[in-house]
């Protein structure tokens, strides 16, 4: 009897004290992880979207609580003002998954700069081809007022031949990140007020 | 006490080196040695990893109940590794996206619990840290040989430097799955035949 409980304690012991040092290295190492993933994953969409070096626009970040997730918002400022926005957006229901995106938003003329795609598992030679600048390109200077659409559903964007499914979710990512822009456009330059303040 | 330690310490660089004398941990050595830089991360993960838990499961070693020694093995061994892929995702993001699915796979390496089974449950602390080191640094040091051999011939670099004139025409096969094996192929051959005519006593596994 004793040597079963011994063996319970022992295990239970070893795995309270394993769990306890990894959940310290995680939270500890949370925000490092978090940059990190912001240079080598975001950072070549937001150098494509504002035209400038990954690490001169990664500390203009803003992260909005949107009720159930949290968006994060890059900014680039001309002068005082804030010019330019990049939202972050997830294009639901890809055809390998979800798809990560990042929507370029000029303040000043309303119209959107583009749209990068951050991380996708779409099929090679298919889905993946939204990484393409000829797919992309489609959406410089659409205006943010209104909703992007499919050129089969009446709207702007031609779809990639033989990725539609593909296609929808990424114009269904940029609308959501329209509406997000829509409902919390106060919200997100209030933010970047408070931390410009604050540095 | 010093020459055991001695021993112990460059066993893991010749008579034990684990791709190709314990033959073990080939998975990963065949599989992420395509760059030199790639071999020298998954080789120093390795050796972390093995260090520690031969070290940890070693001061155990009276502590934990015979029945339910794999169990705790797996546990300690599993923390450790996480705690390597969080370090290298914090501080080498690049490296931790190349090594990819193979640095959680550390965990059911069996160089790390063929030692902790073979070597740091029958062994003080001090002498099983050592042999971790030992193997790790064996296992770094070919694991780093290995992809030496395939960037260079395959690729015409080496830790990322062009290293032949611009007209050579890189061997493209060996950064591919065949090159891995014709590599450690010929380097095991190459040790075997080595240790055969200097007449060394070993057994291969």
């Amino acid at each position: 009897m004793s040597e079963i409980v011994r063996m319970v304690v022992v295990l239970s012991l070893i795995a309270g004290i394993c769990s306890a040092v990894l959940t310290m290295a995680n939270q500890g190492l949370a925000p490092q992880i978090e940059k990190q993933t912001d240079l080598y994953v975001r950072g070549p969409a937001l150098e494509r979207l504002f035209d400038k070096p990954a690490r001169e626009v990664l500390n203009n970040k803003v992260i909005i609580d949107a009720g159930d997730s949290e968006i994060p918002v890059f900014y680039l400022k001309d002068g005082e003002n804030v010019s330019t926005l990049a939202i972050e957006a997830t294009g639901k229901g890809g055809y390998g998954g979800d798809l990560t995106l990042m929507i370029g938003i000029d303040l000043v003329s309303s119209r959107q700069t583009g749209m990068e795609v951050v991380s996708h598992s779409e099929t090679p030679g298919l889905g993946a081809r939204i990484e393409e600048p000829g797919f992309r390109r489609q959406w410089q200077g659409l205006p943010t007022e209104q909703e992007v659409a499919l050129t089969g559903n009446g709207g702007q964007i031609d779809a990639i031949s033989g990725a539609t499914t593909t296609s929808r979710a990424a114009v269904g990512g940029t609308n959501e990140a329209l509406l997000f822009l829509q409902n919390h456009k106060e919200e997100i330059l209030k933010s970047i007020s408070e931390i410009e303040e604050k540095s | 006490m010093t020459q055991n330690l001695k021993l112990t310490l460059t066993a893991g660089l010749w008579k034990r080196v684990p791709p190709f004398r314990l033959v073990l941990g080939l998975c990963p050595a065949l599989a992420i040695t395509t760059s030199a830089v790639n071999g020298l991360g998954m080789g120093l993960a390795l050796a972390f990893v093995v260090t520690m838990s031969n070290g940890i499961i070693s001061a155990l070693r009276n502590v934990i109940p015979g029945k339910v020694r794999i169990a705790s093995y797996i546990v300690i061994i599993a923390t450790l590794v996480s705690i390597v892929e969080i370090l290298m995702k914090a501080y080498f993001f690049p490296l931790s996206e190349q090594l990819g699915i193979y640095i959680p796979l550390i965990v059911v390496n069996c160089i790390v619990l063929g030692r902790a089974e073979g070597f740091a449950s029958k062994n003080p602390p001090l002498p099983s840290m050592v042999d971790g080191v030992s193997i790790g640094l064996g296992y770094t040091i070919s694991l780093t040989l290995i992809g030496t051999i395939r960037e260079v011939l395959g690729a015409g670099s080496w830790f990322g430097h062009a290293v032949f004139h611009e007209s050579f025409e890189p061997l493209s096969f060996m950064v591919s799955a065949p090159g891995a094996f014709v590599t450690i192929g010929v380097l095991l051959g190459l040790q075997n035949l080595f240790s055969r005519w200097r007449g060394e006593k070993f057994i291969q596994g």
